[in-house]
């Protein structure tokens, strides 16, 4: 395969005033395969209960509250009600893989990163920046890379 | 007004000449420098909003949902002239990498008014805000859009829509992920926040942001710190 081929093209048309071609002549090298994903297995759910006997007779209710979710494990409680005493409470802590996702999402909480505004050099194949006009491009780091690629 | 834009693809020139074709439609059909385009016809009055061609509504229903989802500070009238250039720009890259794609490219980069879509590996570099020849940072990139919103280089241009001014304290915000309408719309809401952007950019699923502030500071999500090169930028 012969070397790179490029073409510069001016087109009269408002979005594309230069147009620069190149066809690359190489092929990078295939980068290793990533390692498989780690299963992790589901731990049994882990139960605490602790209950009483109620002192007076009286309807029978259970109610399970919301689960709240830490960073360590995601709990749910049920508790039930015989008349107006709390005769039962239950603490289920859900270990599973969907408890331990839960989990593991409650800890990563969005972070930003902070650090000093650097000037440099670097070897670099194309540019992002603030839009820049057809003049600016001119003189701009992207018309650089391009001119260098046009050999 | 013209928009610089390059093509660097492992195809022949048919396929890439398939792309520009492709940009051309685009900016016939969406550019507001055009008085015949439908974008202009449509913000005058002159063309009826189902009348418009599907791809113009498909791009308004989207920009509506970005509108939403960045709370105003992304909105296609905000000038108080419909103006979507903020996503199609992006877009029209977007659709030009697949049009590349389909012609059997398999490294390929298109930059276009510093937004940047890459196929295979490339080393982005982030324009330095006042230092015109040395970049920011290097983003190792693989499959990846990379768009920037600044007002460094055409001045004050980008307007908070909700306060009419342009925001203080920010140089510019460089987003990056699977598509580049949605990371320009991103980029450009972020910006028009200020102080406020980079922790609404913190907050983004599946995109990533580096913000650059005018006290010196730089601002990265989680994930763009991840996407930053190793190499060491040596300083100038």
């Amino acid at each position: 395969m012969t070397g790179p081929t490029l073409a510069r093209r001016a087109l009269p048309a408002a979005l594309a005033t230069v147009a620069i071609v190149a066809l690359l002549a190489n092929v990078k090298p295939k980068l290793p395969a990533p390692p498989p994903p780690r299963v992790i297995p589901p731990a049994p759910e882990v139960r605490r209960v602790s209950s009483k006997r109620p002192t007076a007779p009286g309807p029978r209710r259970t109610a399970t509250g919301q689960t709240v979710t830490t960073p360590f494990s995601v709990v749910a409680v049920r508790v039930t009600l015989t008349g107006r005493e709390l005769t039962r409470v239950e603490t289920v802590a859900l270990s599973g893989a969907d408890g331990r996702t839960k989990a593991i999402n409650a800890r990563a909480e969005p972070i930003l990163r902070e650090e000093a505004l650097r000037a440099g050099s670097a070897d670099i194949d194309i540019v992002t920046g603030a839009t820049y006009t057809s003049e600016s491009y001119i003189d701009s780091l992207q018309s650089a890379i391009d001119k260098a690629r046009r050999g | 007004m013209g928009i610089p834009v390059g093509i660097s693809a492992d195809v022949g020139a048919a396929a890439i000449d398939r792309a520009f074709d492709w940009l051309r439609r685009v900016d016939a059909t969406f550019s507001t420098w055009r008085n015949d385009s439908e974008i202009s016809r449509l913000g005058a009055g002159t063309l009826a909003p189902l009348d418009a061609s599907p791809e113009v509504r498909a791009v308004l229903r989207r920009c509506e949902r970005l509108r939403r989802q960045t709370a105003g500070r992304f909105d296609v009238r905000a000038t108080g002239r419909l103006d979507p250039s903020g996503f199609v720009k992006g877009w029209a890259v977007q659709c030009a990498v697949a049009l590349l794609e389909e012609a059997g490219a398999r490294r390929l980069g298109v930059h276009a008014g510093g937004d940047v879509a890459v196929r295979g590996r490339w080393r982005v570099g982030v324009q330095h805000p006042l230092e015109r020849d040395h970049v920011a940072a290097v983003i190792d990139a693989r499959d990846l859009a990379v768009a920037t919103s600044g007002a460094y280089e055409r001045g004050a241009h980008i307007v908070d829509p909700l306060s009419g001014c342009p925001p203080e304290g920010v140089l510019s915000v460089t987003v990056a992920g699977p598509d580049l309408g949605t990371a320009d719309a991103y980029a450009t809401a972020a910006f028009a926040m200020g102080l406020d952007g980079p922790e609404w950019t913190a907050g983004l699923r599946g995109y990533e942001a580096m913000t650059i502030l005018a006290d010196g500071r730089v601002l990265s999500t989680d994930g763009m710190a991840r996407l930053r090169s190793t190499v060491t930028v040596a300083d100038h």
